[in-house]
């Protein structure tokens, strides 16, 4: 097949003519960096959604009143009662790991001349088993004995120790805080780090986050309106999620939907369905410019086959099959493609990095994908490339050899 | 006779290009053996360049038959044609049709490259092959570095490469000064007297002088072949 002699052939072509090959690749160049660019950026995407829910926990889920069915206004027994949890947790026993009323609440607080705000978030015990990326520095975290004395504990983010206290181990401190307009005083048991989250960022105030147990945060009926909870996470989180709220639906006598159930993993995969749907649309449209760039190779070549038209001649009379030349086009064509294609994917994660550098996401880049883009801008050299080669080897030599 | 390597029988070429039929060759009766140096001679018109190109078969008779080496050239294949330009036939142009950008050494490689032979072979061949006809120093040259009579005698070394039964020249000096001539023409004898079959295309009568056969070429019927001297001879 003379392959090795045919791309060495095609090299010569291709430095002999370097305007022209460059000018030729460029469309695939932008074909591919674009679509490399793109399918790069919607995986890195990916990836931070799955770490942002990771952190919480893929068996994480809350239980609320549906807001729709409360149009008239809530009334006393709609509200989801200890006793209900209780029942919950003894119909569920394997499936619900931790369940707490979901509480939360945020207060300023002053240390001497020293003043912030606290996001306190109620938890129960061993709430750091389940929500894994809690790093204790100092101290321990909120434990049973916080929850089940309704102590006045409290956990806080390391920048809240170094900001309030001025030193890292703020451990057996106190902070003066409003819950439910009551003035409480809490000790500090524990100084933690979480790494840095995008949704942190997106979604939280400047206030520091810290962790408290969850029935100081209640107010005296001790009723709530939603539970946070962990569960059997080698379920079907959404199955699971149903039988959870079809069980206290039909517990509080209330219409089955009366509870909603908002699951992280239901989440995140509709968050990743969204992404990956529209990283392929735009993808789709930026593979359309390979098209473009095929055209320009078929028009390229063709050229080329006119201008080396004796050449062809020639070489049909030392003995060249119709085989040969039809192999000496193709390759040259494909290995302008091909080319193409591998500066178009460093171009393309180097867009990509860079883009993603701006957003501080670590860039993602599937190596299948680069393998399909090289591979893929290969066919389109081959496809575009047969036509003119196939013109080239059909060429009659007697013409061809007298072509001026 | 046993030592004939082309045979031709009523041999016919028909141009059809449509509205007329040109009638190029007109059933030529021809021989020739192994050894000979052969002149053919004609106006342009008069069908030479034609029974080049169907000896060379680059292209195929209409009707009658053409044998080289005693097989009927109309039973092969264009694959099996090209097989026997790259083996058996040696072509050399008036305008020496070497390949431009490429060296000399590339370019006396090429039939070579066609003949699947490996790479080393080809380059050790080829630099003795320049070596032959004195340029073993200009193998690394491209064409354009060459003067007419270089780039000619270049286009004699890649003729030779794969050692062909038959050496067929077109007009091989028509492009060069009378001193580059009579080089190529020296070179050509040599070739015949090692044995080779040389045939040459030619209008010019020095120049058929060097031959032992001059068939002579008119409106596509042979009008005169006349052996000047004994093969070898030059």
């Amino acid at each position: 097949m003379l392959v090795f002699e045919n791309i060495l052939l095609a090299l010569t072509a291709i430095k002999s003519n370097k305007m022209r090959s460059f000018l030729t690749m460029l469309g695939i160049i932008i074909g591919i960096s674009s679509v490399i660019a793109i399918t790069s950026i919607g995986d890195s995407a990916k990836g931070v959604v799955g770490k942002e829910f990771e952190a919480y926990g893929m068996n994480n889920m809350y239980m609320y009143l549906n807001w729709e069915m409360t149009q008239d206004g809530i009334e006393y027994s709609d509200l989801i009662m200890p006793e209900d949890i209780e029942a919950l947790q003894t119909r569920f026993p394997e499936d619900i790991k931790y369940i707490v009323p979901y509480v939360s609440a945020e207060s300023e607080t002053k240390v001497g001349r020293l003043e912030g705000k606290l996001s306190m978030y109620g938890v129960g015990t061993n709430y750091a088993k389940f929500k894994k990326n809690i790093t204790i520095l100092h101290g321990r975290m909120i434990n049973k004995s916080d929850v089940e004395g309704n102590k006045d504990r409290i956990v806080i983010e390391k920048k809240a120790a170094l900001n309030l206290f001025n030193k890292e181990n703020a451990v057996g401190e106190t902070l003066g805080v409003v819950i439910n307009n009551e003035m409480k005083d809490l000790i500090v048991v524990g100084v933690f780090v979480v790494p840095p989250s995008l949704f942190d960022t997106m979604f939280m105030s400047e206030a520091y986050s810290t962790y408290v147990p969850y029935p100081i945060l209640q107010t005296g009926d001790k009723s709530n309106w939603a539970v946070e909870l962990y569960t059997n996470e080698e379920k079907d989180q959404e199955l699971l999620g149903n039988e959870f709220k079809s069980y206290l639906s039909r517990i509080k006598d209330k219409d089955p939907n009366f509870y909603v159930i908002e699951a992280a993993e239901s989440q995140m995969a509709t968050i990743n369905n969204i992404l990956g749907t529209l990283s392929i649309a735009i993808g789709a449209i930026a593979a359309i410019s390979l098209v473009v760039g095929g055209i320009g190779i078929m028009n390229i070549m063709l050229v080329s086959v006119t201008e080396r038209t004796r050449e062809i001649g020639i070489r049909k009379s030392l003995g060249a099959r119709t085989k040969d030349i039809l192999m000496q086009f193709l390759i040259e064509s494909v290995i302008i493609s091909a080319i193409g294609g591998v500066i178009g994917t460093i171009l393309g994660i180097t867009i990509a990095s860079v883009g993603m550098s701006f957003a501080k996401i670590d860039v993602i880049v599937d190596p299948k994908v680069i393998i399909l883009a090289v591979g893929f801008s290969a066919v389109v050299g081959m496809f575009f490339g047969l036509y003119p080669a196939r013109k080239a080897a059909k060429l009659d030599p007697i013409e061809a050899l007298r072509y001026e | 006779m046993t030592d004939e390597i082309i045979r031709m029988e009523t041999l016919t070429k028909i141009y059809d290009t449509g509205e007329i039929q040109v009638e190029a060759l007109k059933g030529i009766d021809l021989t020739i053996h192994k050894g000979e140096f052969i002149a053919i001679m004609g106006a342009s018109g008069s069908g030479k360049s034609t029974l080049m190109n169907i000896i060379g078969c680059l292209d195929r008779p209409t009707e009658g038959h053409y044998y080289l080496e005693n097989i009927d050239v109309k039973e092969k294949s264009d694959n099996e044609l090209s097989a026997v330009r790259n083996k058996q036939i040696g072509f050399i142009f008036q305008s020496f049709n070497l390949i431009s950008r490429t060296s000399a050494l590339k370019n006396v490689e090429l039939p070579m490259v066609y003949g699947r032979i490996g790479a080393e072979e080809r380059k050790e061949r080829a630099l003795e092959l320049l070596k032959n006809v004195g340029l073993e120093d200009r193998a690394q040259h491209m064409p354009n570095e060459l003067s007419g009579g270089q780039k000619q005698r270049v286009a004699i070394a890649r003729a030779l490469a794969n050692k062909p039964h038959i050496i067929l020249a077109d007009e091989p000096t028509g492009n060069l000064d009378s001193q580059s001539s009579v080089e190529i023409m020296e070179i050509f004898c040599r070739l015949n007297r090692e044995g080779n079959t040389v045939i040459i295309v030619t209008h010019e009568r020095d120049i058929a002088e060097f031959t032992n056969r001059i068939i002579t070429f008119r409106d596509g019927h042979i009008i005169k072949d006349e052996v000047t001297k004994e093969a070898g001879a030059c």
